[in-house]
């Protein structure tokens, strides 16, 4: 994508994100009666060095590490444990789905201002 | 099919929570109607009945990275419990055995009050996590507007 995108693409890509660990914390929640149920969780990781362009000249754009991470899960036992074997929180669940939520809408804000901004560049600032 | 998954699928993963809370609600509740039931279905004193849930993974969630962490929950069956009935010395009644002792479910209506609260609550916080994703879904709609 050229440069005028780039912000966006990785707007995109967190929002994506958070939607998605939406889907798992929801599932979190939904289980909170399972027996032995651990809650899951996904995490995003960058990539590692040398995936990404090197910059090294003032002039180069530095590829956005958050376009390109790769989602995994992890298993985010909480501390206490019911007598059924069941992990989940209620309170730290909905934090985090709350959070979570909170972080998508600032993303997509931000893809708002964005598409804000070019649609007056290219309305010749009018 | 794709590497992600859409909002549809935070939808049906909270959507099968409701309905084990209420399934829950729907068990406690026929319970508590027949705690003094003494002729159920089988003949002898009503049986406790219990839900038993069990994590599912969500098929919309297949061929992502993360396929397999993403949980939906199912009804697994409705047990009945094997707890022996508890005995009331009655001798008129029409049940009684020999000994003048009629065989009463084993229901206990406090536990039955707390399964409905603890499902009733549950239900809740499903609800709570579906409006979270429609409003998410409705945020990324406003892009750009």
């Amino acid at each position: 994508m050229s440069v005028k995108f780039s912000t966006i693409d990785s707007l995109q890509a967190a929002m994506t994100f958070h939607r998605e660990r939406h889907t798992v914390l929801a599932g979190n929640i939904a289980n909170l009666d399972t027996p032995g149920f651990k809650p899951l969780d996904l995490q995003r990781t960058t990539p590692a060095e040398g995936t990404q362009l090197a910059v090294t000249e003032d002039g180069h754009i530095a590829t956005t590490a958050a376009s390109s991470g790769v989602v995994t899960s992890f298993s985010d036992g909480g501390q206490l444990q019911g007598a059924d074997g069941n992990a989940v929180e209620l309170e730290r669940e909905l934090s985090k789905i709350d959070a979570n939520r909170t972080r998508y809408a600032t993303a997509s804000e931000l893809v708002s201002r964005r598409v804000a901004l070019l649609r007056y560049a290219a309305g010749d600032g009018t | 099919m794709s590497n992600t998954i859409d909002f549809f699928s935070a939808m049906e993963v909270s959507a099968s929570g409701l309905s084990a809370q209420r399934t829950r609600m729907n068990v406690a509740a026929s319970n508590l109607a027949n705690a003094q039931t003494t002729r159920g279905a089988d003949g002898g004193p009503y049986k406790r009945r219990d839900v038993v849930l069990s994590a599912a993974n969500a098929p919309s969630a297949e061929g992502t990275t993360f396929a397999g962490s993403v949980k939906t929950v199912e009804v697994q069956q409705i047990s009945q419990d094997t707890a022996p009935p508890r005995l009331e010395y009655d001798p008129g009644h029409p049940d009684a055995n020999a000994q003048g002792y009629v065989a009463y479910p084993n229901i206990n209506p406090v536990e039955e009050m707390v399964d409905m609260i603890t499902a009733s609550r549950a239900y809740e916080a499903g609800i709570t996590t579906m409006s979270t994703a429609v409003n998410m879904a409705e945020r990324a709609l406003g892009i750009g507007k």
